[in-house]
């Protein structure tokens, strides 16, 4: 075997990945504290809503969802990063996934859980939300489940319980990693969570097949979650809402949406725990080019709704249509920039794919554009509905804006605690890649080559 | 009795494998413990049949029954009118249904998985923290006391760094 | 749907005797405890009006025309607000009407977006009747708290009430026995409510009119009120 330029041995490569372990700087507690903060404000507003009232917010009748529901879809939709990076790039043993897969799964666990609590704040009387709770109880009652919204709930918490299980699978094998690198309450931490792991061979062919499977069976989870979500508006008789395209729209926003936000997170763990080795313009190469994909996908999802409800001009979709249209111009045109215009023009040029400042520009823009997308989809509908007496419209309070601000900064806490505590980067996975690699002669050549199957 | 040999790379651990054969160890009683995945055959060879997919299996029809309960179930113990909709509705039920399936198949993969690897261990099994920094233990499983010094011997002989009976993971 | 009650309330509403007056709207505030608001909740959208008169301005001066309506829960048959709630607090009864159930309510408030009529209104802030305002308040309603879906139930209370009477007496309601509060009060008679499901009662007679449409009809709600106008909807 011949000598490639630079050979690292594991416990180098274990040193690099795991960096992000070891003891926080002043500069994290700064972080952790600024956002803490913001959430604690978020907090305080919420409270103030549940204790004086839901005049508190921007809503009115007939716009009787928004912001809060509005960032439910977008933080529903941010959750599909993982499980479809992860588990499509796994199935397709795409071998450049690997340094991708931790932060992407990781991001999906914490945006379903933000996602969770929005019903939870958008409720008029928060307090008994356990009314929506299935359980047996001596009244008699049940909740029910021809409601979208429960459908919902049961999507939700799957989704959470899978995901979070997908999450940890995934770690298992650097979670013993970390143990045996590791003294005090984090050796007892990671030595609970491993389970015991050795790294027999057995134990290895196990966990590929629970892999594989696990991958598989996630896949129509999100799949049907974001559909469900989708279904909350389309099951309605709102003009504008009532449209077959919306699980489907919804989904591809979804996977548009979740894909941007990995590449963003990726940028930022990239820079944060020195991890350029590992995440390298190859990477955000090939996740530009599944990022031009669903963007093209989204534009046509986008253009097909857009063009039945012109072609068929019925009175009141029409006006629904052309009122958000006008009212929000540039609320649209920013998010058809955001997410068709500039994701196509840019991400089809390979130096631009692997340029870092243009993807965290890109993928920044995305999101922005995918947050106007919900806005603009949940607004105008209701503020123009079938009645029209009873038009109106809708400006978010600083009570919802603050919470916004501290769904952000919540998931970012999380993030960064998760990031402190737990392998950022699937350390097996990638020094699996790296054993494999090898050079083989071929003709007047000497090709690299990974040996053996995915 | 278990038996543990810490090998410094794959090259000196693959020797002592093939020694270990060559003295009549059988590939079964012979395992390597790794902390990155090699393909199989390299160091030995393992059973690549499982069966906790069964178990993944079972829990999704369990959960689909539980799914439909809830769904169906529940409308029909607390039947309410709403709009023009049967009590027992055939998408909503299905929805839930599915649900609650993929909920269970996805916790009984794991659970399978963890039964299967016989995770978390009973009793102390030798380990040692090298492993995690890239070396390769050779564990091997031998009927008797004899036959158990025979192969600490290959495994010294052969390059081992250090033998070890314990070390719990 | 099935009729398992002899009822089926309706209410027919004759455009060509309403004057706009609006004494329906105020007869059900007072009858139904509903919320005062001030101006600053009605210009913010939150009116609590269970029955709203719809008043469009046509044409230009001196050629000004008002059109005006009544609206109110249309009490639909195949309603779209009961089915999206989650808990159940709206649901269909056997009359055929629709239920609101407050002390069920978790305010999630889906059935308001999902009601194409927009006639039902949420509890946004937590109404009070300052004293001796608390004098007015109806014992056979309840107060609703912040926090609830309400709107109009065709003053379910007093056809409960009419329903008790006749039960004591051992026949059915009799038609005309029990007027909701706007029927009551519409000084023109223009407001009718009745037994639908007796061919024989005003209410059903009326609802056979050549006159009649109802509100949104293409949306399949198939709503109980019925409004007549001589010359069609476009003549309203």
């Amino acid at each position: 075997m011949s000598e490639k330029p630079v050979v690292k041995s594991a416990e180098q490569l274990n040193d690099e990945m795991l960096s992000s372990l070891r003891a926080p700087t002043w500069r994290w507690y700064l972080l952790a504290f600024f956002l803490g903060v913001v959430v604690a404000f978020g907090l305080y507003a919420f409270t103030h809503q549940m204790l004086t009232g839901m005049y508190v917010t921007g809503l009115s009748r007939p716009v009787m969802w928004g912001f809060y529901i509005i960032n439910f879809v977008f933080w529903v939709g941010l959750s599909h990063s993982g499980t479809m990076v992860s588990s499509i790039l796994r199935l397709s043993q795409a071998n450049w996934r690997r340094p991708i897969l931790r932060a992407a799964e990781a991001m999906t666990v914490f945006t379903i859980t933000v996602a969770g609590l929005f019903p939870l704040i958008h409720l008029g009387r928060n307090w008994i939300f356990y009314y929506l709770i299935p359980y047996p109880n001596q009244r008699g009652l049940w909740p029910n489940f021809r409601s979208a919204l429960l459908w919902d709930m049961t999507a939700i918490v799957t989704y959470i319980i899978g995901s979070s299980l997908f999450l940890y699978l995934g770690m298992l094998p650097d979670l013993a990693v970390a143990r045996d690198r590791s003294r005090g309450w984090r050796r007892k931490l990671y030595g609970v969570l491993a389970m015991g792991w050795r790294g027999t061979a057995r134990e290895w062919t196990v966990f590929h097949q629970a892999s594989t499977l696990m991958a598989a069976l996630i896949i129509p989870v999100a799949v049907s979650v974001h559909s469900i979500v989708a279904w909350d508006f389309a099951v309605t008789v709102v003009p504008g809402w009532h449209s077959t395209i919306f699980p489907p729209y919804f989904v591809i926003g979804a996977i548009l949406s979740g894909v941007a936000a990995v590449i963003t997170l990726m940028i930022i763990i990239r820079k944060a725990f020195h991890l350029e080795a590992y995440l390298t313009p190859m990477h955000f190469d090939n996740m530009g080019k599944l990022l031009l994909v669903i963007s093209l996908l989204w534009t046509y999802a986008y253009f097909v709704e857009v063009q039945t409800t012109w072609y068929a001009h019925e009175p009141i979709e029409w006006e629904v249509f052309s009122f958000m249209a006008g009212k929000y111009t540039p609320a649209l045109l920013l998010m058809l920039f955001g997410n068709s215009l500039l994701p196509i023009a840019a991400l089809c040029f390979r130096r631009l794919r692997r340029s870092i400042g243009v993807m965290l520009v890109v993928s920044l823009l995305i999101n922005v554009g995918m947050f106007i997308e919900r806005f603009l989809i949940i607004v105008p509908s209701l503020s123009h509905k079938n009645m029209p007496f009873v038009w109106g419209t809708y400006r978010p309070s600083w009570v919802e804006i603050s919470v916004t601000a501290a769904a952000f900064a919540g998931f970012a806490l999380l993030y960064t605690l998760f990031a402190k505590c737990f392998p950022m980067v699937a350390v097996t996975d990638v020094r699996e890649l790296e054993v494999r690699e090898t050079e083989v002669t071929m003709g007047r050549a000497d090709l690299p080559s990974i040996a053996g199957k995915d | 009795m278990e038996t543990l040999g810490i090998f410094e790379d794959l090259e000196t651990s693959v020797r002592a494998v093939d020694r270990l054969i060559g003295e009549g160890f059988a590939e079964e009683e012979i395992t390597s413990l790794s902390s990155v995945p090699y393909p199989d055959g390299v160091i030995v060879r393992t059973d690549r049949r499982t069966w906790f997919r069964w178990l993944t299996l079972v829990c999704a029809a369990v959960g689909a029954g539980a799914g439909f309960l809830l769904g169906a179930g529940t409308a029909w113990l607390y039947p309410v009118q709403t709009g023009d909709k049967p009590i027992v509705a055939y998408f909503p039920v299905g929805i839930i249904t599915f649900e609650i399936t993929m909920l269970f198949a996805l916790v009984g993969t794991i659970v399978g998985m963890f039964i299967e690897m016989k995770l978390p261990p009973w009793g102390e099994r030798p380990y040692d923290p090298a492993i995690a920094e890239g070396c390769i233990g050779i564990c091997v499983t031998a009927p008797s006391a004899e036959r158990k010094n025979r192969a600490e011997q290959i495994m010294t002989e052969t390059g081992a760094l250090r033998i070890t009976a314990g070390g719990r993971p | 749907m099935k009729l398992t009650s002899p009822y089926k309330w309706g209410m027919v509403i004759d455009l060509d005797r309403c004057t706009g007056c609006g004494a329906c709207v105020v007869a059900c505030q007072a009858e139904n405890n509903v919320a005062i608001c001030d101006e600053k909740e009605i210009a913010e959208g939150r009116s609590m009006h269970w029955l709203r008169i719809e008043r469009f301005w046509v044409g230009e001066y001196p050629e000004v025309r008002a059109r005006f309506l009544p609206v109110l829960c249309q009490q639909c048959g195949d309603a779209p607000c009961e089915p999206v709630c989650p808990v159940y607090a709206s649901y269909h009864n056997p009359d055929g009407l629709n239920g609101q159930v407050y002390n069920r309510c978790v305010g999630t408030r889906y059935c308001g977006n999902n009601c194409p009529y927009a006639v039902r209104v949420f509890n946004f802030y937590p109404h009070r009747w300052p004293e001796p305002l608390d004098n007015q308040l109806s014992p056979d309603v309840s107060v609703r708290p912040r926090g609830v879906m309400e709107k109009c139930t065709f003053c379910i209370q007093r056809i409960r009430r009419a329903k008790e009477d006749a039960k004591a007496d051992g026949r059915q309601i009799r038609d005309g026995e029990v007027r909701p509060a706007c029927a009551q009060t519409c000084p023109s008679e223009a407001l009718v409510f009745g037994n639908l499901a007796d061919p024989q009662s005003r209410a059903a007679r009326l609802a056979r009119s050549p006159r009649r449409f109802r509100l949104l009809e293409g949306l399949g709600t198939h709503p109980s009120v019925y409004y007549l106008k001589g010359g069609g909807r476009e003549n309203v």
